[in-house]
């Protein structure tokens, strides 16, 4: 049965790709629920939450606000906030419920700028979808609207896109840095990782960006066709501890499987023929080889294991049993996906 | 930037429940979220929510009628051996919450369970979101539908966050969607059910022995049951005894289906609080006990603990296993100070909070909700309680006193001292 999961549990979804994209950029972030989005987004898809302080709240929406559309009154709490505390921009993060009364975000966007005098953006996530295309949005509209000054060009100076926590695994920006640095990038902007709306504001003046996910994609074209920065697209931060894990024979056939760019570049590192990838996430042909596989559920992962007879698997251990009763009877390894299962382990 | 909002409970009961600021009433600001409120936003996250409490039912497996978000964080639990297999997700998307087509796959669904699982499970407890809130599904004809089809008991239970703060809340709901499985049969003298929480009372609280030793024989627990058919003796019961207030309706179903009446207590702090209500159970049910070497007991464990640590000054957070105010209260009772309280103010706590304003009126009330948390910067103090307080002070020595086992009565009061002894001691430490 389709969209039916007996093994796995369901993926990061896009309001916390959303979240994920502005959590530290000084906003005022609220996610437009009754609460359990919010807590699921921080208390789960958010690991910086535990450890670095953002003004991030929960509408609080009831039923009757739902039923009677109350949106005025979203406004005025976002306004009360506001007035407490500050902020950069306010940041409104649809979830299922203002989805399924059609709230309309882009009239909330210009109730909300009006009424606070700072910009506002309204995410039109919807909880059905997965964290990428959450974060996909998100990254757009933030150079959309904060990138709009032409700054000078600096020469080396390197713009990554993309790197949240839910893609990379990683919450401190000093270790993301670590790698840039090990590629020859010494001087580089993650947005979103250890950087402020500042660095986004100022984003024409790098001299490159680097698109280090699928979702980044689009804002990275948006600022090549505003700015003329060109862009790349890589994945620069796999572990070393991963590759010491697979095994040496040359002609085993592998799958990996992680989110799209992650997979690739693991691919390449392997160097092996008969090695192909499979995600849970946004699929892209241009980026895909020729046995590489969308996985829209747990079906698809089980013809994809009878039909290819693979000897190694290399995915989230969360896989793992539904690999064993698709009849993988291979070498499993372990590298955790955090919008899979919500794990950071020590190879990262 | 305003500093985190406070009122003293002084200038609260001044102004009166009615009137209280708009900081202190969690709809009329934005709900902040910080690891203190997390229990608040999401129940499940720690401790027990709708999903985790829906399997309550001995044998039973869930399905998760819902947008992937609702079901995120069951990872967080699935992965432990006893939820192993116990949790099934049927995700929405966009066409079948515009078309509802979802609701005529969940008879495949559970057919699908079934043939998964390889012990046939005592009952399927089907578990909707805000989504089906809004789109006003029939769920109970949905179960009713389910099990004509597939010969299993299907339960609804309502994981609806949008009517949190009404009488009856998902969590109220839940706990009595968990008894209706229960028959009608003949109903036996000497037993009875405690309700109220998912985890057993503890076994060492003296409300098992006084009960005993009145006559009860047997006292029987949700928690505790480990089979199907040790949670359909829970209608063998004469009474329950409704320990926290969610489980009233749950109560209330009981009676008028299974004919068991109920009696209510509340899980107190105060020694002379906990004596009054045994006194008044004792009465109630018609039997006789002596309480009255536990409550010397309790109050020299207190008095040996102020004794050895002196006039402490704590902080006192609403999640765990006690009313924060009430809490405060027994502790500003007994000697010590309260310089905060982190707490939800309801109609029920108000009461305490009169006491305590009376008793200790620069006591601090703080919510964790407000935005303006955001800006908290630690009183000056000695020791917390509360695992929201964890947040606040964690340079303090503490306890979060919200394991899954519940304390009750007396036991709870020495085992809360003997626990602050053993994070204050410099010896144990």
């Amino acid at each position: 049965m389709k969209k039916f999961l007996k093994y796995m549990s369901p993926f990061a979804p896009d309001q916390s790709g959303a979240c994920s994209v502005f959590y530290e950029l000084g906003g005022l972030i609220v996610i437009c629920d009754a609460g359990g989005c919010a807590g699921n987004i921080c208390g789960f898809d958010e690991p910086r939450w535990f450890d670095k302080k953002s003004a991030i709240f929960s509408a609080g929406l009831r039923d009757m606000d739902a039923v009677m559309g109350r949106d005025d009154k979203l406004i005025e709490k976002l306004s009360y906030a506001y007035e407490q505390l500050g902020g950069n921009f306010a940041l409104i993060v649809s979830t299922p419920v203002p989805a399924v009364i059609a709230t309309d975000l882009k009239s909330l966007e210009r109730m909300c700028t009006k009424k606070l005098g700072i910009p506002c953006i309204a995410i039109d996530s919807t909880g059905t979808n997965l964290y990428d295309k959450g974060e996909e949005k998100a990254w757009f509209r933030l150079f959309e609207t904060f990138a709009s000054e032409t700054f000078e060009v600096e020469k080396g100076k390197t713009g990554i896109i993309g790197a949240t926590p839910l893609e990379t695994g990683f919450t401190d920006s000093k270790i993301l840095k670590k790698y840039l640095s090990d590629c020859g990038l010494h001087n580089t902007v993650i947005y979103s990782m250890g950087t402020d709306l500042d660095e986004v504001k100022k984003a024409s003046s790098c001299e490159k960006n680097i698109a280090v996910s699928v979702s980044g994609v689009k804002a990275a074209e948006y600022l090549k066709e505003r700015f003329g920065t060109p862009y790349e697209i890589a994945y620069p931060f796999i572990p070393d501890k991963i590759m010491s894990t697979v095994p040496y024979e040359k002609d085993c056939r592998i799958l990996i499987i992680q989110s799209q760019l992650r997979a690739n570049e693991l691919r390449k590192k392997i160097g092996r023929p008969n090695t192909d990838c499979a995600t849970w996430f946004t699929f892209k042909n241009e980026y895909a080889l020729e046995n590489d596989a969308a996985l829209k559920g747990e079906d698809d992962l089980t013809s994809l294991i009878s039909d290819r007879n693979y000897d190694v698997i290399i995915a989230d251990s969360d896989a793992e049993k539904l690999c064993r009763d698709a009849g993988f009877s291979g070498t499993f390894i372990d590298f955790p996906e955090f919008a899979v299962s919500g794990r950071i382990s020590d190879l990262l | 930037m305003q500093k985190a909002f406070y009122k003293t409970a002084k200038e609260i009961v001044e102004t009166g429940f009615d009137a209280l600021p708009s900081e202190l009433v969690s709809s009329k600001h934005l709900i902040y979220s910080s690891p203190a409120t997390l229990s608040f936003n999401s129940p499940g996250a720690k401790g027990y929510g709708v999903k985790r409490a829906g399997l309550a039912v001995p044998g039973s497996v869930m399905l998760l009628v819902s947008p992937g978000c609702c079901g995120r964080n069951t990872s967080l639990f699935k992965s432990s051996p006893e939820y192993k297999d116990k949790f099934f997700f049927q995700l929405l998307d966009d066409t079948d919450i515009v078309t509802g087509r979802h609701l005529m796959k969940i008879t495949d669904a559970v057919r699908e369970m079934l043939d998964f699982l390889e012990k046939r499970p005592s009952a399927v407890m089907i578990c909707i979101t805000c989504v089906d809130a809004l789109l006003g599904t029939d769920m109970e004809r949905i179960c009713k539908k389910v099990t004509e089809e597939t010969s299993i008991p299907c339960v609804a239970c309502y994981m609806y966050a949008l009517t949190r703060e009404k009488r009856l809340s998902p969590m109220a709901y839940v706990r009595t969607s968990v008894y209706t499985l229960l028959e009608k049969q003949k109903r036996e003298n000497k037993d009875m059910n405690i309700l109220g929480f998912f985890s057993p009372i503890s076994s060492s609280s003296e409300i098992f022995d006084l009960l005993h030793d009145s006559g009860i024989k047997n006292i029987r627990e949700l928690a505790r049951c480990s089979s199907f058919e040790e949670y359909k003796e829970l209608s063998k019961a004469n009474f329950n005894l409704v320990l926290n207030p969610e489980a009233r309706h749950a109560a209330l179903d009981m009676q008028k289906r299974l004919g068991i009446p109920f009696i209510e207590m509340l899980r107190l702090y105060q020694p002379d609080k906990i004596h009054n209500q045994y006194m008044l159970l004792k009465d109630a049910i018609g039997v006789d006990f002596d309480d009255s070497v536990l409550y010397e007991n309790t109050v020299k464990c207190i008095s040996d603990f102020r004794e050895k640590h002196g006039k402490l000054r704590f902080a006192v957070g609403e999640i765990l296993n006690a009313d924060a105010i009430e809490l405060a209260l027994m502790l500003v009772k007994e000697g010590f100070e309260v310089k905060s309280v982190f707490a939800t103010i309801g109609e029920l706590n108000y009461s305490f909070l009169k006491a305590l304003a009376k008793l200790s009126p620069d006591t601090k009330i703080y919510s964790n909700l407000s935005p303006t948390m955001l800006n908290y910067e630690p009183d000056d103090i000695d020791c917390y309680i509360g695992s929201d307080c964890l947040y606040y002070f964690n340079d303090k020595p503490g306890i979060e006193w919200c394991e899954d086992v519940e304390p009750f009565g007396y036991d709870a009061v020495c085992t809360l001292f003997n626990r602050l002894d053993a994070v204050l001691d410099p010896k144990t430490n």
